[in-house]
């Protein structure tokens, strides 16, 4: 790497451009994959059966951690309803920050595994299609 | 990763039995593997010339998957995975050199229990200290351990793993430091203090996309675990060896999104193998602003400083930065000035940070000084292994 290069390289967010005949093979047009909508992240994965549920948002829960979180959060509202410096109430808000803190790694692991093209870059990081850029 | 060579004292071997005192035996032959069936547990004898260096860290946002521990296994070298073929939701990490225990799996009261008794996770009596001080002495001692297994999603204790001595043990958890024999049984411990604000700011993040959560119900969160945090996890502080203090940025008035931070490593004077880093001139207190002529820095820039404190009445140095990296070679530049590194080469701070520009606070001090932390380890444990060496070779003379 030349050090004019190395000078000026982002660490906050390093843009791939994907090659077009690969994009067109993963069915994608080339985009930055920051940026990738989970639609398209899950027509990258139809094919190895990886059901991904998509809510809208960036990034998913798998839903039965989703809903234990619901479901915690309105049971601590509840026990903090009557005495909200009970013993009860902080263990229930308690339970509510274990299963977020469970949510999101939940996240991270299926944003982890989603995406074939990080998972090939973060073996061979000199291939082409993993080249980063930055202008 | 064990090996039995002919010693006199002080390499032996003992035997963990639960509930039972351990005793040398002074083995000097080959391997035994002796398995005991009591109480549920089994443990094995391992002959093992050398201590597992055992490190703790203090920290409150879940177990073993945290960036720190991606960052410490990391300048080790190899990733840390979960163990094959085992409990897919064990907490534990293993990597060549370091296993990474969660201190949640010591719980002795599930959710359904502490629920039950109205204790948080946070509160001593939801944990079993006598099992964690017993099973981490086995395993620096190399035994094998079968230590249970805290599921956090369903929120149950599942049956135990098998742990093998590893050559690095860092425990991982809101109490390493809490009992005073776990705490003798460290060789280096760090405490991860996040302020206030910035727990907040933090949690919203990783909260607010999640359906049922709403701004109330995570300050309720917050709120409802502070009482006992500050009894019992926050005094745990003055114990450590390192803390990192991450705060609010000062830079820019009414920061509330906790993306520019301000974090302080706080490091104890006088900790055996541990040279605490400085800036320009040990023992003097500098303030120093990088960005000039040399580097050009974008807003808000960043600031430094470095000088000795006081810290619960023990002696500290302190070095500390405010702001964010934005270019590579603002990281160079900063990494340049700095000393006590323990990097093995120029650059390899900035190196380790680069690899992993995708975590979070890669481009902060909570990301420098994670990996500043992880390279004062690493040399802490070579300073450890070539004392050994020296000793075995001096006891072999003889």
């Amino acid at each position: 790497m030349a050090t004019a290069a190395a000078a000026g390289i982002s660490l906050s967010s390093p843009i791939r451009t994907v090659p077009v005949a690969k994009a067109e093979l993963l069915g994608r047009k080339p985009v930055r994959i920051g940026q990738m909508l989970p639609l398209q992240r899950m027509a990258a994965t139809a094919g190895r059966g990886r059901v991904v549920v998509v809510k809208g948002t960036q990034s998913s829960t798998p839903p039965d951690i989703s809903e234990k979180v619901e479901e915690s959060i309105k049971k601590a509202e509840e026990a903090c309803a009557g005495d909200a410096v009970s013993g009860e109430c902080a263990a229930a808000w308690d339970e509510v920050e274990e299963l977020s803190a469970a949510a999101s790694h939940a996240r991270e692991a299926l944003k982890a595994n989603s995406d074939p093209l990080e998972n090939y870059c973060k073996d061979n990081p000199e291939a082409d299609e993993c080249r980063t850029y930055d202008n | 990763m064990a090996s039995c060579t002919i010693h006199t004292a002080p390499y032996s071997c003992s035997i963990s039995r639960p509930a039972a005192k351990a005793f040398s035996l002074g083995f000097h032959q080959r391997h035994q593997q002796l398995i005991f069936f009591g109480s549920g547990r089994r443990s094995a004898v391992v002959c093992s010339a050398e201590k597992t260096v055992v490190i703790g860290l203090a920290a409150d946002s879940g177990c073993g998957k945290s960036t720190f521990m991606r960052r410490l296994t990391s300048v080790f070298g190899g990733a840390a995975e979960p163990p094959r073929g085992g409990n897919p939701d064990s907490n534990t990490l293993i990597s060549d050199t370091t296993t990474v225990i969660c201190l949640d799996d010591y719980h002795s009261l599930d959710r359904t229990g502490r629920k039950e008794k109205g204790v948080t996770a946070l509160d001593p009596r939801a944990n079993d200290f006598d099992l964690m001080y017993e099973q981490v002495k086995a395993i620096k001692d190399g035994v094998a351990v079968e230590k249970p297994i805290y599921n956090h999603v369903t929120g149950l204790l599942d049956p135990p793993e098998l742990i093998k001595p590893p050559k690095i043990l860092v425990i991982e958890g809101l109490h390493p430091m809490y009992d005073s024999r776990v705490r003798d049984l460290l060789d280096f411990s760090i405490y991860l203090d996040i302020s206030n604000e910035v727990k907040f700011a933090w949690k919203i993040q990783r909260d607010m996309a999640e359906r049922g959560h709403s701004l109330e119900s995570i300050k309720a969160s917050i709120e409802a675990r502070k009482p006992d945090f500050d009894a019992y996890i926050d005094p745990q502080k003055q114990y450590a060896d390192a803390v990192i203090e991450v705060l609010p940025t000062q830079l820019i008035p009414d920061d509330d999104e906790g993306k520019v931070l301000r974090v302080r490593l706080i490091m104890k004077e006088g900790v055996k193998r541990f040279a605490p880093i400085y800036l320009f001139d040990e023992g003097s207190t500098i303030s120093w602003i990088p960005c000039g002529r040399k580097l050009t820095c974008s807003y808000p820039g960043i600031k430094f400083f470095y000088g000795p404190e006081t810290y619960f009445s023990n002696e500290v140095s302190v070095v500390e930065m405010d702001g964010k990296f934005d270019r590579l070679d603002e990281l160079i530049y900063v990494e340049s000035h700095l000393s006590n590194l323990s990097t093995k080469f120029y650059g390899e701070v900035t190196q380790q940070m680069l690899k992993h520009s995708d975590f979070p606070g890669s481009n902060n001090g909570t990301g420098l000084f994670q990996t500043i932390v992880g390279l004062k380890i690493r040399d802490l444990y070579e300073q450890i292994v070539a004392e050994r060496a020296a000793a075995s070779a001096a006891a072999a003379k003889v």
